[in-house]
């Protein structure tokens, strides 16, 4: 028997709030409800959770998945035809050829360049989005729009919107995870994961893929778990006496509960990062025994061990600072993707391919993306800029078809031409795959109902 | 080109020819399209009015493709296959697009269609943008003009209990009992100053019996400087206040904390509201020149600022501080009128861009706030900096220019053929491409000071060390001058002009705006002055700050007095506080919301009246512990039957810490301080710039108004307790309650060290007896003593463990009572 004072099952039956009472509530509009009960979708669900992989800086297309043999064929041309070409600075070049063969892959012929050989190898698995746009070609503004459908920053992202929509199923962990590059964060920092005008229960909570996962998870040097123990004991015994008073109030008794989900927490979240008993196959497949993928690959294999824990929305950063540290290859583009995608192929292959081999990639929805594209024309004679008009994302798992090709670029691989698709549309997507309807799915702030895909967006539906 | 469109303008005149399908698709056009593709405006570039506009379409390219519905722009969008579709948001219902699709696919003709006039396209564009207010509109509670109703009292009676027992009679419901006194007093310490009461100040109380203990305690909190901290937070809430600009730079405003100190010195010398108001929106108009209006008008642009500046960037700053204006100071959610005319409150889409007129001449700049001679001498100064470094700074480059041509050329010839061709044919000779490629050669193709050190010869590599060692001395002896961070209007010119945009895009200008107010709430539409050539402002924002100040305004002394209810009883009248529109919520007390209204602008709008009047109600004295019988009638206490309990904001939590551990500086005002931060939560900015000092260093140990605000990297004790985005105005906090608060109280090194603290300060003040440790903490940190049961609990716990009286102190700042105002 516990020595507790409060047993589990008064802490759930004050809280009121149903199964896995969680230890959390708000008080919204006065009325007190507990933010992470899980909550039933809007229609049934193909997919628990979410894995976002963001190539921060902006991943060139036609470098990845979006040939363009004209590039070769015209080098050194102005790309003429497409009205003014709008930079974000700098002097615009002439057309530049991608330095990277493409080799098709799969049944389905996909055709992948010379830096994603591992990720080409699951193309069947794959539907490559290659006609998206986003409206803004400054960074900031472009991962605002990618994580919360508003490239003006104070939104909810997307993980809170999912959260919110459909609560936790692990109450021991955060139900939405966000892990930087080891060289920093993306641009603009916290507002990419924030929970904007929702509460802070929504907010992303910043993973460390070695150590202590999450800051202030691990108790001071000194504070032993029996002392811990002890001290949170006096403290539930202090707190009841002071509930008697008001034995009704809803948040006294969250705040007490919150203390011990913390109190687990300290040891769940360590276990969910903890690999030790991963094995040295598994270790392999994601990269971890090679000193450029180690430390991808850790975040990636993590994220499945999240997401078998019940989180629903998990993001990985790779890239982060400025320029060569992110995918944001103004100059050197050789060098740079080159780099960037060597860390991440194989990690990103071997995670599609344990999550099928677990049969978790059903359930589990991966996202490839990066804020926008790149420019057909050089930047720094071996750059390219930024480019919003057309770039490639892909999806995979979480009950999308494999193996497809959505809408087309111009012969450039400068604007998406045929069948377009809006971030708005990629989100509606995403949330349906989740069972919500990204039209219903609303969060009341200041007078009005906002919605993750604001006033616009339509399902995707070539890939469901 | 517009010109000669109107004139090839054709409208149908009636649908003659029954067969004729082009008269039919004509009327559809016009019923569902010619408003935003006809004479008024062409969205997107495209004109739907003749064929010939039609092929030569808009920015998507042809509108038609006769004689393939499927491949037709036009179809596709009115069909929903592609986005956006259209209508905005809609599509043409089936019978209409069967009609549009046969018309298309037999040729897209427009044969029976006869001219019939030629609209005005002002005008047609002038009726577009009109959205008239009706009389029932104006009829909102909110934008009545406020009632003074006289309070149901004998005149003894505070006229807020007055009106407070009328409503508890109507529903039943009965009115608490004064709260305990130590209680009470803990409250109003919390409430007006933010910091909980010495145990002196607790014990002088109590032991003051007169029937004016308690308003003499108000007198001494509203006096104290520390008010205008506590109170001038929840504006900073209003006004989105940060330290950093946001976005991608996230450049640092190391001069905005003026403004800060500026709200804090105007609420605690009872600056009236009215005033304070004016000095934000157009101090530079009312008081120009001054040191006051420099810094007050920072309020404009103390939004985030996007890293490119474009027509679209300035259209959505403007829009930031509409919103915030809207939000802030009228409780009107004006931004959501950018794109169409409000959906639910009668704000037309033409308020919004008369308001954003009225905005718009201004700008953002630093500006000096020395006095005239220091000033002088401070550019002269520079003058003479700049002349100790220029020389130095020839020399170097002149060092390093062999150089620099050599890596240059070694560069060009490791380009891609197309780049050695471009740069090697005459310039007059180049195709566009070589042009373009021979440009950005020219242009970016840099050498870095790395790049040279690798093949400096010895003695030029010294020479460049020691030139560059003395522009690193000039450079940090660069003179600084103090600055505020302020508005200002481009001076002896008549404002540029700003327009109505359709859709809120800036591809579909619609007419030139002239400033204006929000039309619902003004009796009477301001004059807006025309400034005398070469005067220094429009004057506009004065003539706006004029109506939202006016005593005449229905919206402003409500809205104000609102949220200083608010705070005082953890929720307002009216609980949307930033919304009296449809979809806020109606007040529960409209009688003494005007009341308060009324009585706010009575007394000259001093903000330290109605704190008085507030605080010394019954009403605010009450306990705050629920009744049975009233929690039957009323869950939500919205008739205010007892004092609402709620939690302190992370500000206060950590404040209160601070200060039972004895740690708290209250040093007023000042550049903004950088407490610790685990670098792992700074390492996920892209700016790693966070100066933070040791989690003892008793610099960080300020009240944490003065924690330097950086958008991109909020202290995780403030940001997990629900301090606000600062990115968006916020007029009331959100109260999460999560596991992540309970672990920074658990285990970050500042709870664990201030609990260190804590322990040292009992043991100093109370001795090495535990019972007496016990019971000087509780004095210390809630105003009373422990009850037996408490103090046994707590003198077991620390009488049997070796690490009790530190683990015990720890456990105090995770106390319920602790973190509540009761």
């Amino acid at each position: 028997m516990s020595k507790r004072f409060w047993s589990r099952r008064e802490l759930l039956n004050r809280c009121g709030g149903g199964i896995g009472g969680l230890a959390l509530a708000d008080m919204l509009n006065g009325a007190s409800v507990n933010p992470m009960t899980p909550k039933l979708p809007h229609f049934a669900a193909k997919a628990k959770a979410v894995i976002s992989i963001f190539c921060y800086g902006g991943v060139s297309q036609v470098d990845t998945f979006d040939p363009k043999p004209e590039l070769r064929r015209r080098a050194g041309e102005a790309m003429s035809g497409k009205g003014s070409v709008v930079v974000s600075q700098g002097h615009p070049g002439g057309l530049l050829p991608s330095p990277w063969e493409f080799k098709k892959y799969g049944q389905c012929g996909m055709d992948v360049s010379s830096l994603f050989p591992h990720v080409g190898g699951m193309a069947d698995d794959i539907s490559f989005i290659r006609s998206m746009y986003c409206t803004s070609n400054d960074h900031a503004p472009a991962l605002f729009q990618m994580n919360t459908g508003f490239i003006l920053t104070g939104h909810p992202s997307m993980g809170s919107w999912i959260t919110y929509g459909l609560g936790s199923e692990n109450e021991n962990l955060p139900s939405f995870v966000v892990f930087t590059d080891w060289r920093g964060g993306p641009i603009g920092g916290a507002p990419n994961w924030g929970n904007g005008f929702m509460p802070a229960a929504y907010q992303g909570t910043p993973f460390r893929s070695s150590g202590d996962p999450i800051v202030d998870l691990r108790p001071p040097e000194g504070m032993t778990p029996d002392r811990q123990r002890k001290w949170l004991d006096l403290l539930g015994k202090l707190n009841e006496e002071h509930l008697a008073k008001n034995p009704e109030d809803s948040e006294f008794t969250a705040r007490i509960a919150a203390h011990e989900l913390a109190y687990r927490m300290q040891t769940h979240a360590v276990k969910a990062v903890g690999l030790e008993q991963e094995s040295a196959a598994t270790e392999k497949l994601y990269g971890l025994d090679e000193p450029e993928t180690e430390y991808f690959g850790r975040q990636c294999l993590t994220a499945r061990r999240l997401v078998e824990r019940g989180v629903r929305y998990v993001q990985l950063y790779s890239g982060g600072g400025n320029f060569t540290e992110s995918w944001d290859a103004h100059f050197d583009l050789e060098l740079n993707h080159g780099m960037h995608s060597k860390e991440t192929d194989k990690p990103i292959a071997g995670l599609l391919r344990d999550l099928k081999g677990r049969g978790l990639l059903d359930s589990t929805l991966v996202i490839w993306h990066g804020e926008f594209g790149r420019m057909p024309i050089s930047q720094r004679m071996n750059g390219r800029d930024h480019n919003p008009y057309g770039f490639t994302v892909w999806l995979a798992g979480g009950g999308i078809k494999g193996g497809q090709i959505v809408g087309s670029t111009d012969e450039f691989g400068y604007k998406a031409e045929e069948n377009r698709k809006s971030v708005n549309d990629l989100h509606a997507t995403i949330l349906n795959q989740l069972g919500l309807n990204h039209e219903k799915l609303i969060y009341p702030y200041n007078g009005r109902n906002f919605r993750l895909t604001d006033v616009s967006g339509s399902l995707i539906k070539e890939i469901l | 080109m517009a010109r000669t469109l109107f004139a090839a303008s054709i409208l149908i005149a009636s649908l003659s020819a029954a067969d004729d399908s082009g008269a039919a698709a004509h009327l559809i056009l016009k019923k569902n399209c010619l408003l935003c593709h006809g004479a008024a405006m062409q969205s997107s570039g495209l004109d739907l009015r003749t064929r010939e506009a039609m092929l030569r379409g808009g920015e998507r390219g042809s509108a038609i493709k006769p004689g393939d519905a499927a491949n037709s722009k036009i179809y596709r969008f009115a069909a929903g296959i592609d986005q956006p579709s259209m209508p905005p948001g809609k599509k043409l219902n089936d019978a209409d697009l069967a009609v549009l699709k046969g018309w298309i696919e037999s040729g897209a003709k427009f044969e029976a269609i006869v001219e019939t006039s030629k609209e005005d396209p002002k005008a047609a564009l002038a009726k577009l943008e009109d959205r008239p207010i009706t009389e029932a509109e104006r009829n909102f509670w909110s934008f009545r003009p406020v009632r003074r109703v006289d309070p149901p009292s004998d005149g003894k009676t505070n006229p807020i209990d007055a009106f407070l027992a009328a409503s508890w009679k109507s529903k039943g419901l009965t009115g608490s009992p004064r709260a305990d006194k130590r209680v009470l007093i803990r409250r109003a310490y919390l409430d007006v100053v933010g910091i909980p009461p010495s145990t002196a100040e607790v014990e002088s109380f109590v032991a003051d019996n007169a029937p004016d203990a308690f308003s003499k305690a108000v007198e001494k909190l509203l006096a104290s400087p520390h008010y205008g901290e506590r109170w001038g937070r929840h504006w900073l809430d209003l006004v989105r206040y940060a330290d950093s600009g946001g976005y991608e730079v996230d450049r640092d405003r190391f001069n905005v904390y003026r403004f800060r100190d500026w709200v804090v010195n105007a609420f605690n010398q009872d600056l009236p509201y009215n005033k304070f108001v004016q000095m934000q929106l157009a101090g530079d108009e009312y008081a120009p020149g001054t040191v006051d209006a420099k810094i007050a008008t920072g309020y404009i642009y103390l939004g985030p600022e996007a890293n490119m500046s474009n027509e679209q960037t300035r259209m959505d700053q403007l829009d930031d501080i509409l919103a915030t204006t809207g939000g802030a100071l009228l409780g009107m959610t004006i931004g959501c009128a950018r794109c169409h005319n409000h959906k639910f409150d009668p704000i037309p889409q033409k308020d919004y861009y008369r308001m954003q007129a009225v905005f718009f001449p201004s700008s953002n700049r630093d500006l000096p706030v020395v006095a005239e001679d220091a000033l002088k001498k401070h550019e002269a100064d520079l003058k003479a900096w700049r002349a100790r470094l220029d020389p130095v700074e020839a020399e170097l480059k002149a060092l390093q220019a062999p150089y620099r041509k050599k890596i240059r050329e070694e560069k060009i010839a490791a380009l891609p053929d197309f780049y050695q061709l471009a740069l090697n044919t005459a310039a007059a000779q180049r195709t566009e491409g070589q042009r373009l490629n021979a440009l950005q050669v020219e242009k970016t193709l840099g050498v870095s000071r790395g790049e040279i050190e690798w093949i400096l010869n010895p003695e030029d590599a010294a020479k460049q060390c020691n030139l560059i060692e003395q522009i690193t001395l000039i450079i940090n002896d660069k003179p600084v001058v103090d600055t505020a961070f302020s508005t200002v209007e481009k001076e002896g010119s008549k404002p540029e002009p700003s327009y109505f945009l359709h859709q809120g895009s800036i591809g579909n200008k619609g007419s030139e705006m002239k400033p204006g107010v929000l039309s619902v709430a003004a009796d009477k539409e301001p004059d807006f002055p025309t400034p005398d050539p070469g005067a220094s402002s429009s004057m506009r924002r004065k003539t706006f700050a004029d109506w939202v100040t006016s005593p005449r305004n229905p919206l402003s002394a409500r809205v104000m007095v609102n949220r200083l209810w608010q705070h005082h009883f953890g929720e307002g009248i009216v609980r949307t506080p930033s919304n009296f529109g449809k979809t806020g919520e109606a007040p529960t007390h409209p009688e003494l919301l005007d009341w308060l209204a009324s009585e706010f602008v009575a007394k000259d709008w001093s903000m330290k009246s109605m704190h008085r009047l507030i605080l010394n109600s019954n009403a605010y004295q009450m306990a705050s512990d629920d009744v049975a019988a009233n929690r039957k009638i009323d869950p939500d206490n919205r008739m205010l039957w007892r004092q609402a309990r709620w939690r302190v904001e992370g500000e206060i939590l950590r404040d209160s810490v601070l200060a039972v551990a004895g740690s708290l500086d209250l040093t007023l005002g000042g550049p903004g301080v950088y407490p610790y931060i685990d670098p792992a939560l700074f390492a996920a900015s892209s700016r790693r710039t966070w100066p933070g000092k040791a989690e003892d260093d008793a610099s960080t140990y300020r009240r944490s108004i003065y924690v330097f605000s950086k958008r991109t990297i909020p202290l995780p004790m403030l940001e997990l307790f629900d301090k606000p985005d600062t990115n968006l105005t916020c007029s009331r906090r959100n109260r999460s309650t999560i596991a992540t608060q309970s672990l920074i109280l658990m285990n970050s090194g500042f709870a664990s060290h201030q609990a260190k603290v804590f322990a040292a300060r009992l043991q100093r003040e109370a001795g090495a007896d535990a019972k007496a440790q016990i019971e000087r903490a509780y004095e210390i940190a809630l105003s009373r003593m422990p009850t037996s049961k408490e103090l046994d609990l707590a003198l077991s716990f620390v009488t049997n463990n070796p690490t009790g009286l530190v683990d015990f102190c720890q456990t105090i700042f995770n106390l319920n009572e602790f973190a509540y105002i009761l």
